[in-house]
């Protein structure tokens, strides 16, 4: 690579909020596809495009992302080269309006000055999509442009991508405006909230941002700057997905059920990295019906399982019927429970509670360690 | 345990001869098991989960892909600062040529020098080619418990079958009294299992002498342990209970994966207070097609299934096909089953391609077949 950049990975904004999950992690620690969390895909892409330096910001409840990031070694991360550092925005709490990406970044600001690369990468840690950066910071260093934003093209804004940012690109993939997704029209081009820009830049407009207003995020300073600054857009392909609501959350796994939708994200040549818990392989016992389903490792099977995610080490009794859900690791369901349209979190067990149903539309969720 | 009190070293220079084309490439240790292992990963994971900080891994036949894969020691976190797994492949000395390992213990003798930069109190001698968990701490409590020079694991075995194997008789009260090498009149059931734990400082004196001796085998087996018990030193038989296999044919290693096909097997390798630990791929979770069919298996990720699977166990990657059958069988790393193909009571080695609608094995054959080689498709 010509040119070198280090990594930020950035945290949901403070409006998104996931029903249920979002309680006791922040998005970047979901469980994704049962062995995958969500923040092992925008630090996947980095380590594979060479980006050994990493900032990852964390604004609330750090013990589930520290304990999986860890020294980053599972993601190839150079150990002497290289660094993943955990950043937080300490002097707000969670629910302050204050405490926004800006914020953090003010916080942090000598650190990010202080970095050797020229560019910087940012990517969400709430988003699954597979890009190699050394491609968008050619692009964009070859453009000359001053900022560089990925994006996605879909047919279905009106009902997904809840929270999201939507971009007006012209012809020349100038950026006009980013703005909320309002859900008014079907056709938009969803902003992936992953920016290339040169450092300098980016120390530039965090402090601009700040200045304004305490309440500017980085979308809302990119905005303003639209007019006067070189802004474009690089057009994304392939599978994406943004988990800001419990929905989209729910809607992006199973999608991912098809096996083509799913290979097609992990390739051999750009691995998803992930912290390994050592569980053993699944015993299926003589009972077990399991179709149309991703299983991960440590897993007893004596039930049914169809169309569904199933998570590390989660016990499924004899005559219990799984379908079109997602159970997490840990989570044992008790012979004979039927369960559909459900998202059932780490570590529930359901034995008393023998029909458990949500809508395909609007999952049931299960709560962390619940009995039910 | 103290740091380095007790330093382990892994013979894993054992061929396997008789694992036929498993082990043309690699070494026995290095040999697949249980869906996501390597023999290997069982005494270095029992080591590290013993809070055995060091580990000396002793290797010679077809040693390139063993020895690259023991090396990354944070697999069985075995990373720390005071830990490490070395690996000690026959090298030339300054004062005399380059030797192979003659035997286990001139394995262990062409390393003294090795050992003594650890300066342990004791040593604990594995062989790499055993599946089973045990505590090796435990082992030396028992050791400092009997003030023993030597302690000797050993583990019961039918009567009938004594005579195959090398059987301890103790005293009744562990000590052991004679040793015999698969004796036609077993007078005792007590196998010894190759693992043993020796005070250092004395092992090394007598180590030095087998070395320059002519008649000696420089075996602990055949000379040490036999000169040890003839010089009347304290040598106590510790007896394991648990599940403990030596694969070393391809029946036995067909064998010892079906075993984890009962969920109730005693190897039970779901057990999170001792887990065995491997090397991390980067894979999907399985993956079972709509039209799959499973029932009874064992089966780890990256394994994709659109056909059907019973009794089987497959490794990392494996692929059946649709309406392809897998019965009775083990598919290694990478094994592609294609479209109505079918696999029946075999043992398929690793990246085999299996032919669309091509048969292999038999269910009523005496032995499992080995398929080494990819099969062409069949025509019905």
């Amino acid at each position: 690579m010509a040119v070198s950049a280090f990594g930020i990975v950035s945290s949901a904004d403070n409006s998104v909020h996931v029903d249920g999950l979002h309680d006791y992690r922040p998005i970047g620690a979901f469980s994704f596809l049962g062995r995958f969390r969500v923040i092992d895909f925008p630090i996947s892409n980095m380590s594979n495009s060479d980006i050994n330096r990493i900032q990852v910001y964390v604004r609330s409840r750090p013990r589930s992302i520290a304990e999986h990031v860890g020294s980053g070694r599972h993601y190839n991360i150079n150990s002497k080269r290289g660094k993943i550092q955990l950043l937080f925005s300490e002097n707000s709490s969670s629910r302050s309006i204050y405490n926004n990406d800006i914020n953090a970044y003010m916080q942090n600001i000598d650190i990010i000055q202080r970095m050797h690369q020229d560019y910087v990468v940012i990517a969400p840690s709430y988003m699954v999509y597979k890009q190699d950066y050394r491609q968008l910071l050619d692009t964009h260093v070859a453009s000359g442009a001053d900022i560089t934003l990925l994006y996605q093209k879909v047919d279905n804004a009106r009902e997904y991508y809840k929270n999201c940012h939507t971009l007006s690109v012209n012809k020349q993939k100038g950026v006009q405006s980013i703005e909320k997704n309002l859900g008014t029209a079907n056709n938009k081009n969803i902003f992936m909230d992953t920016y290339v820009m040169h450092r300098d830049i980016f120390v530039e407009l965090v402090k601009a941002a700040n200045w304004m207003s305490s309440m500017y995020t980085l979308a809302d300073i990119v905005n303003l700057k639209c007019k006067d600054m070189d802004v474009r857009g690089y057009l994304h392909k392939g599978y994406f997905a943004t988990l800001t609501s419990l929905e989209d959350y729910y809607n992006a796994s199973m999608e991912l059920l098809d096996y083509d939708t799913a290979s097609d994200l992990f390739k051999a040549n750009w691995p998803i990295y992930t912290r390994t818990t050592d569980s053993c392989p699944t015993q299926y016992f003589d009972t077990a019906k399991v179709t149309g389903s991703f299983v991960s490792n440590g897993c007893l099977i004596e039930g049914t399982v169809e169309n569904s995610i199933i998570g590390r080490s989660v016990v499924i009794g004899k005559g219990a019927v799984i379908k079109n859900s997602i159970i997490m690791a840990y989570a044992k369901i008790e012979a004979g429970v039927h369960i559909e349209n459900t998202i059932v979190d780490k570590w529930a067990h359901i034995i008393h509670a023998k029909n458990i149903h949500g809508e395909p539309d609007a999952p049931q969720y299960i709560k962390r360690q619940d009995t039910l | 345990m103290a740091q380095n009190e007790m330093l382990a070293m892994i013979l894993a220079g054992g061929r396997g001869s008789r694992l036929k084309d498993l082990t043309t490439k690699v070494a026995k240790p290095a040999v697949y098991y249980g869906g996501k292992y390597r023999i290997i990963d069982f005494p270095l994971s029992n080591c590290a989960n013993s809070g055995i900080n060091t580990v000396g891994v002793l290797t010679q036949y077809e040693s390139v892909l063993l020895n690259s894969y023991v090396a990354q020691d944070g697999r069985w976190g075995l990373d720390s600062k005071d830990s490490g797994v070395y690996v000690l492949t026959p090298r030339e000395k300054a004062d005399e040529g380059l030797d192979v390992y003659r035997g286990t213990a001139d394995a262990i003798s062409q390393n003294i020098d090795f050992i003594d930069n650890y300066d342990p109190e004791y040593l604990l001698i594995l062989s790499g080619d055993h599946i089973y968990k045990m505590n090796y701490d435990q082992m030396l409590d028992y050791h400092k418990e009997m003030k023993a020079e030597a302690t000797i694991a050993v583990r019961p075995v039918p009567l009938k079958e004594a005579s195959r194997f090398g059987i301890m008789n103790t005293d009744g009260h562990g000590k052991i009294v004679e040793f015999e090498e698969k004796p036609a009149k077993p007078k005792s059931n007590l196998a010894s299992m190759g693992i043993y734990i020796f005070n250092w400082k004395p092992l090394r004196k007598m180590l030095i002498e087998d070395m320059k001796s002519q008649e000696s085998n420089h075996d602990f087996g055949k000379d040490i342990i036999p000169k040890m018990l003839a010089d009347e030193k304290a040598l106590f038989a510790y007896e394991f209970k648990g599940y403990w296999k030596d694969v070393g044919t391809i029946d036995s290693l067909w064998e010892a994966n079906m075993d984890l096909l009962d969920p109730k097997n005693s190897l039970n390798l779901n057990d999170s207070s001792w887990l065995i630990y491997t090397e991390d791929i980067s894979t999907l979770p399985q993956y079972i097609g709509k039209d799959a069919k499973i029932k009874c298996a064992y089966i780890t990720q990256g394994v994709r299934v659109e056909g059907s699977v019973t009794n089987s166990v497959l490794f990392t990657g494996a692929v059946v096909g649709k309406n392809a059958k897998v019965t009775d069988s083990v598919l290694m790393p990478g094994v592609v089953v294609e479209d109505g193909a079918q696999v029946t009571r075999a043992l398929v080695a690793e990246n085999v391609r299996i032919g669309q609608k091509a048969k292999v094995g038999d269910k009523n054959s005496e032995n499992i077949e080995l398929v080494a080689k990819n099969v062409k498709g069949g025509t019905n």
